[in-house]
């Protein structure tokens, strides 16, 4: 499995993920794309374990809530004592289109072994009114623009 | 261990706590003028409250605690907490009949203790006032007469409830209600000393005030209740240390720190917990921050066998300011799960998480966090980071932070990194002729710094040789 990068794609699809890395070597990038309009709630688990050496995973969750929707990410990485050298990396960015979207970020991470190197990152926010107004000002309406920008965000 | 000799798993030899720990040491009880008995009940509850003769509603607030301690179960998250025995605890200590004014007036044997700890002699150059508890109740009180002129009030809180009597009612569990968590219910019921602090309008008390807490009788709970009142535009920094005896068996602490800054005051309030490694440490504090105010924390753990302790802010009021810097660092057979909550429930709210932990010699640290903006808290901010340091394989570090958003026009980051201590930065340091211990430990203070550099000096210095004496051969 070494040098191979799997790649997983999870696209709005909420539910239960786990994934297990448990060759030494493995590799592994999963990214998580979703957007949620009108009063749509969308829960994501997703687990990362890593129980063999040198294991690499990395993990994007992206999201862009509407309406009156709710999102919650909970992500966890796990690094059993097994693990050593383990490079985990876990990213959960969530933007907030309208005044009701609703939003809970929860990135956990449990480390059994000091040979590791895991960083996590959550963000919610909402779109930049410089943003909108650079658009404006090439003419295009806000909420196009808005539709644009939100767009972009999961690219 | 040496990370450039062959890896072998490190042994925790019996004996190897007490030997960095210098306040072991610990007085005699035979002279207390009062101990309740062993254990929990309905009948010591309502002899600490005659006996500290109180108006009945504290009474009944002690019985509803009592009563929602006994219904709440155990907290199933976090540490375990599985092998504190509630009935081997002595609930209520009282090693003298009064508070003494000069270290005169205080018992020889507790003196000579607080003289070992050096803090008549901080208090004397550094401090605006001085609490000093010794297992339930307060021995020793001071303020500068400057302050006591400008109104500030600076008692145990025994004797705040009995000189303040309606202000106390006012405050007192409004912002950690009895029934919060299993452990907040119980110093409800029991609690004893701690401070009352009341600073009026604009007055700005200058050096800090400090509060030291020690145990002292073994299988000893502490149980203190700290009220601070920051009236509009004031400024204070109060300051806490703890110690505690090298006994086997485990003492309980359990304290409820209710803070009230109000429309454009600034608190801050310094923990240096260095506890025996034997204490349960599971304490509750939470502030409510009005418009423009200005709540900071700076929280250093070091001792404890278990600390769970999330210090919060409310941030309730227009622009209010919420800050937590926490430090923890866990050695052989500790678990520290710490953290911080901000609650935004106003606008253009900001807070700020800054949180540092250390793991060796098998110890955990746990970063457990929550941040919370309401609907109405628009244009509020929020930044949490997390690193944590492993220096070696046995030991642990986890995060756990939980991002509550209900409003779309906020700003949320959150960042943490857990990684042990770099190669190359060791290899560097050790190509300059610093021995890999050395070395290790410029690392770990490096790393800690930022921190430390918030504390005032006189701390600082002690944080550092604090962290000197942890590191000392554990480096791996």
């Amino acid at each position: 499995m070494a040098g191979k990068t799997k790649m997983i794609k999870i696209i709005n699809k909420p539910g239960k993920y786990q994934f297990i890395l448990d060759h030494e070597g493995q590799e592994l990038e999963v990214t998580g794309k979703f957007s949620l309009t009108g009063k749509q709630v969308g829960r994501w688990d997703v687990e990362i374990i890593h129980a063999a050496p040198n294991t690499t995973s990395k993990t994007n969750v992206k999201g862009v809530v509407d309406g009156s929707g709710r999102a919650f990410v909970n992500g966890i990485i796990k690094v059993l004592s097994s693990a050593v050298g383990t490079e985990a990396f876990l990213e959960e960015r969530i933007l907030l289109v309208s005044e009701n979207a609703k939003a809970e970020a929860t990135p956990n991470l449990e480390i059994e072994t000091d040979e590791v190197h895991c960083s996590h990152a959550a963000t919610v926010g909402k779109i930049d009114e410089e943003e909108i107004f650079y658009l404006q000002s090439r003419g295009i309406k806000s909420d196009q623009a808005k539709e644009m920008i939100a767009e972009g965000f999961l690219l | 261990m040496s990370r450039f000799a062959p890896i072998k798993p490190s042994k925790i030899k019996a004996g190897s706590l007490e030997s960095s720990y210098k306040f072991g040491f610990h007085t005699s009880t035979d002279k207390y003028a009062f101990k309740s008995g062993k254990g929990l009940s309905m009948k010591v509850v309502e002899d600490i409250s005659s006996l500290k003769d109180e108006p009945k509603w504290m009474r009944r607030n002690r019985l509803t605690g009592y009563q929602v301690f006994k219904d709440k179960q155990m907290p199933e998250w976090g540490a375990d907490l599985s092998s504190i025995h509630f009935d081997d605890i002595y609930y209520y200590l009282k090693p003298t009949n009064k508070e003494g004014k000069n270290w005169e007036d205080v018992p020889l044997e507790i003196k000579k203790t607080f003289d070992k700890l050096g803090i008549p002699e901080a208090e004397q150059k550094t401090l605006s006032g001085v609490k000093a508890q010794f297992d339930s109740e307060v021995i020793y009180g001071s303020i500068k007469k400057m302050l006591s002129d400008k109104g500030v009030v600076f008692l145990g809180m025994d004797e705040g409830l009995r000189k303040y009597p309606d202000l106390v009612r006012e405050y007192f569990s409004s912002l950690i209600p009895t029934g919060d968590n299993k452990f907040a219910a119980l110093n409800t019921a029991v609690w004893s000393g701690g401070s009352f602090v009341y600073v009026p309008k604009n007055v700005d008390v200058g050096l800090p005030l400090q509060a030291y807490f020690r145990i002292n009788s073994p299988n000893a709970g502490q149980f203190e209740r700290t009220l601070i009142i920051a009236d509009e535009g004031s400024k204070v920094h109060y300051v806490e240390g703890c110690t505690a005896p090298a006994f086997s068996d485990g003492s309980l602490h359990s304290a409820v720190v209710e803070i009230f800054v109000k429309k454009g005051a600034t608190v801050q309030y310094t923990t240096v917990q260095n506890w025996y490694k034997n204490v349960y440490n599971l304490v509750t504090k939470r502030a409510r921050v009005e418009e423009e105010g200005r709540m900071v924390w700076t929280d250093f753990n070091m001792g404890s066998k278990v600390t769970m302790k999330y210090p919060g802010f409310i941030l309730a009021g227009k622009g209010a300011i919420g800050e937590t810097l926490s430090m923890a660092m866990a050695g052989a057979g500790q678990q520290l799960d710490t953290g911080s909550k901000a609650i935004h429930l106003a606008p253009y709210t900001s807070s700020t998480i800054i949180s540092k932990s250390i793991s060796k010699g098998g110890g955990r640290t746990s970063y457990r966090g929550m941040v919370n903006i309401g609907p109405k808290a628009h244009h509020s901010k929020s930044k949490v980071v997390c690193d944590a340091l492993i220096l070696d394989p046995q030991s642990r570090s986890d995060t756990y932070p939980t991002n509550k958003i209900f409003n779309s026009d906020v700003t949320l980051e959150h960042e943490a990194s857990v990684s042990r201590i770099g190669e190359e930065q060791l290899f560097y340091l050790m190509s300059r002729g610093i021995s890999e211990n050395e070395a290790g430990k410029m690392i770990v203070q490096g790393f800690a710094d930022p921190l430390i550099k918030k504390l005032p000096m006189e701390y600082a210095v002690e944080m550092n040789r604090l962290i000197d004496l942890e590191m000392t051969g554990s480096v791996g």
